[in-house]
């Protein structure tokens, strides 16, 4: 009888935790969106202003339920002496947001560089990977179909993952649930990084 | 709110916590024991602990853990042979079950001197990257000049409002 109660517990208040590195250069709006997913999938929470985010140089964390699944969120800082932080964590993740300001087309280049490093990570092998191409509430902003040009030759490089562009404001929250449910899918149905497992407390 | 400014001796805690304070460069010595003042930063009211660095007097930084909203753990960047210490002393403080939802904020001091640790190096030194489950910021201050603490109140502010 205990098995049985405590198994319907375990059913209804477990929940599968994956985590989620957020990685762009600095000032692509990473801190952002967490704070924007934050605000939306959590009913409970204010959050802060979106105005006040400011320059990271460190680690924000944050969760998100959806469904049985509970996103662990890593957001690292993005400036070029930080990056060599980001494969600190590449063994523990299950999904990769990588977010790219679409409105700054000087430092695409640049950007694409270090999405490369990210996919050819042999710690990060078959991990899905969410680009987000963000700041779309721009008018002056670069098209998916630009910005799909300019990362035309990481395609080959990508290898065998989930992969999916998205198109995304940060700040008005436009594509934020869409990117986010679509990781939510990859993750659980990738087989090679199982969650970890958590009670709810 | 309750903020604690913690690190080795001689990183500049207290002179950190009087920058805050009367906003100026106060002559210290050693602190034996703690220095404790209310600052106001932006409406939001902090009682700042500083707590004494030396050897013999760090076992007692646990009794001020509790009810602690931030960590402000303050080190030398120029003082590369003792910041392996440095980074015991956090990673035991922050096992430390009292402190679990405490934000931590890393004051890489004395920037103002030449060969300063960069962020990047700061971090691994103080083997941050192995902290999952907390939010953790470097600001690279220099208390005697007074530059990166006005950025870094303004950040630790709107952190602690967000989490009210």
């Amino acid at each position: 009888m205990y098995t049985l109660l405590s198994g319907l517990y375990k059913y209804m208040f477990q929940k599968d935790e994956y985590c989620i590195l957020i990685l762009g250069l600095d000032n692509a709006g990473k801190t952002t969106f967490l704070e924007q997913s934050k605000t939306r999938f959590n009913k409970n929470y204010k959050g802060m202003s979106l105005s006040k985010i400011t320059t990271t140089v460190g680690l924000n964390i944050g969760t998100v339920d959806v469904g049985k699944a509970r996103l662990m969120f890593w957001d690292l800082g993005g400036q070029e002496e930080l990056q060599s932080l980001w494969d600190k964590y590449y063994a523990e993740c299950h999904g990769v947001i990588y977010v790219i300001d679409s409105t700054d087309e000087e430092r695409l280049a640049e950007s694409k560089q270090a999405f490369e490093k990210v996919v050819t990570s042999e710690a990060l092998c078959g991990v899905p990977v969410l680009v987000l191409a963000n700041k779309q509430d721009v008018e002056t902003c670069l098209s998916i179909p630009d910005i799909k040009t300019a990362f035309s030759d990481c395609t080959s490089k990508i290898g065998r993952r989930d992969c999916l562009t998205q198109a995304c404001s940060a700040l008005t929250g436009k594509g934020v649930r869409e990117g986010i449910e679509w990781m939510v899918k990859c993750v659980v149905r990738n087989v090679h990084r199982p969650p970890r497992q958590r009670d709810i407390t | 709110m309750r903020i604690l400014i913690l690190g080795l001796d001689g990183a500049g805690k207290t002179t950190i916590l009087y920058r805050l304070q009367v906003g100026e460069v106060v002559t210290t010595i050693p602190t034996i024991g703690f220095n404790v003042e209310t600052v106001t930063y932006k409406n939001l009211k902090f009682q700042v602990w500083d707590l004494g660095g030396q050897t013999s007097i760090r076992p007692y930084w646990r009794c001020y853990y509790s009810n602690t909203d931030a960590v402000i753990y303050v080190v030398d960047s120029c003082d590369r042979d003792r910041i392996g210490i440095s980074k015991s002393e956090l990673v035991a403080m922050l096992e430390e079950e009292e402190l679990r939802k405490a934000i931590l904020v890393v004051f890489a001091n004395k920037q103002d001197m030449e060969q300063a640790m960069t962020s990047s190096e700061m971090a691994n030194s103080l083997g941050l990257p192995a902290l999952k489950d907390r939010k953790w910021q470097i600001f690279k201050t220099s208390a005697t000049k007074g530059t990166g603490l006005d950025e870094a109140m303004e950040w630790l502010v709107e952190t602690l409002k967000s989490r009210q």
